[in-house]
């Protein structure tokens, strides 16, 4: 293989260092408030040279959110192995989601300022990373089906993605209202009973 | 116990910009400029966002628009995520005015009840749906100051959907030990969903519904009594 020629090297470089200053950017001042001057300037570069690497603000966004999702992607799966029931699994999922942004709320603020903006959500929701998300969810579901723990008809794609939206709606209680992880965990574990209610076979 | 405890309605809607009682009260003709410029401002931005979108409208035009200048806008209105704040909610008052007037007379259990509460508000909404989504984008944004309202704030639907399972709990469809907070806030997410969809994949009021419908039926399983 050949070696990345010096370059590439500065380019990469480059790039890690605009990251590393939006995200610094973003979770300070919130996704309206962070402009690609001050993140340039943040980086100690132009913003021409911020420019070289990422199309506008929504790409340099995008591509710290992708990154953090593929470790939660991660971090949601080694949680859940293992568990022996959907109810359990789907909530050390959630967990895993939670503790992941405990350190970094006003990050997870900034992407739902994106997620929900008629602009730019669509382009983070359906990114590959975000369907990662659904997709683990779903798939619990259908081992919990072929287990015979809860019927296979029981419109699964539609309770993982309400699984999802649940998951979701509780950040806002730790963005704003200051919740800790025992409340959410609380909140988590009911709402995952209430979704399940309809699908199980007794 | 959830579902016996009570939402506090919002009160006035530019929350901090009310007097105190210890300061004296405006003079007449002032508190009447300011409340025309208000007026103005908010039809301006209502008109501007519903052509060229939240996102692409700024507050100079809102204010060129109005005939005002940026300086009186920022005066009555914080930031432009709290005039849209106001715009929603004037919009939604005459909705849960409406709301308020039917919902006493709807017929069948808990179940058909929410699906057309929430069909009502799909054909109230669909022309703007977009607009909806900024709404709640601008929940998340950090220049909306305390006072504004967003989307998840919205404690009159909430009160309607907790009046609507404490009547279903009377009426013996709804479990009384659910927590009735949890019940709301699943709907409110599937509500907001709704929204997603028209926004982005196009669906019209009766598709909104149609989701929103499976929806309601899934999350009533959780609250059937047992």
């Amino acid at each position: 293989m050949k070696a990345p020629t010096r370059r590439a090297i500065a380019k990469q470089q480059t790039r890690a260092k605009v990251l590393a200053a939006a995200r610094r950017l973003f979770s300070e001042q919130g996704y309206e408030g962070a402009t690609i001057r001050d993140i340039a300037a943040a980086a100690g570069m132009s913003t021409g040279a911020v420019f070289a690497n990422f199309t506008d603000k929504s790409d340099l966004f995008r591509e710290i959110m992708l990154t953090d999702m593929s470790a939660l992607a991660d971090a949601m799966r080694s949680a859940a192995a293992g568990a022996p029931s959907a109810d359990q699994a789907l909530l050390k999922m959630f967990m895993a989601g939670y503790v992941f942004y405990q350190t970094q709320l006003p990050l997870a603020r900034a992407a739902f300022s994106v997620g929900w903006s008629p602009q730019d959500g669509p382009a983070l929701r359906s990114a590959p990373p975000v369907q990662v998300l659904h997709e683990l969810l779903l798939g619990e579901l259908n081992r919990a089906a072929a287990r015979g723990e809860i019927g296979a008809d029981a419109d699964l794609d539609l309770r993982a993605q309400m699984l999802f939206e649940a998951y979701l709606s509780n950040y806002p209680q730790a963005i704003f209202g200051g919740w800790n992880l025992a409340a959410l965990e609380a909140r988590s574990r009911d709402q995952i009973a209430i979704l399940l209610a309809g699908a199980r076979r007794n | 116990m959830g579902i016996s405890s009570t939402i506090i309605d919002r009160g006035d809607a530019t929350g901090g910009q009310t007097a105190t009682p210890s300061s004296p009260a405006p003079t007449g003709s002032r508190q009447t400029q300011k409340e025309a410029t208000r007026l103005r401002v908010i039809e301006a931005a209502r008109e501007l966002f519903d052509t060229q979108g939240y996102q692409g409208t700024t507050i100079r035009e809102i204010a060129r628009h109005a005939n005002v200048s940026v300086g009186s806008v920022f005066t009555t209105f914080a930031s432009k995520g709290e005039i849209l704040s106001q715009v929603m909610q004037d919009r939604l008052d005459g909705l849960y005015a409406e709301l308020d007037r039917v919902m006493p007379h709807l017929r069948g259990g808990t179940v058909d009840r929410l699906r057309t509460m929430f069909a009502i508000h799909f054909a109230f909404e669909v022309q703007h749906t977009r607009l909806f989504l900024a709404h709640i984008a601008a929940a998340y944004d950090w220049t909306l100051p305390e006072a504004a309202k967003p989307m998840g704030k919205n404690t009159r639907l909430q009160q309607i959907i907790l009046d609507a399972l404490a009547k279903g709990v009377g009426d013996g469809d709804v479990d009384g030990a659910i927590e009735a907070q949890e019940i709301i806030d699943l709907l409110m997410a599937a509500y907001a969903w709704a929204y997603r969809l028209a926004a982005w994949n196009g669906a019209d009021a009766a598709g909104m519904t149609e989701v929103m419908d499976r929806q309601i039926g899934l999350i009533a399983n959780g609250f059937a009594p047992r």
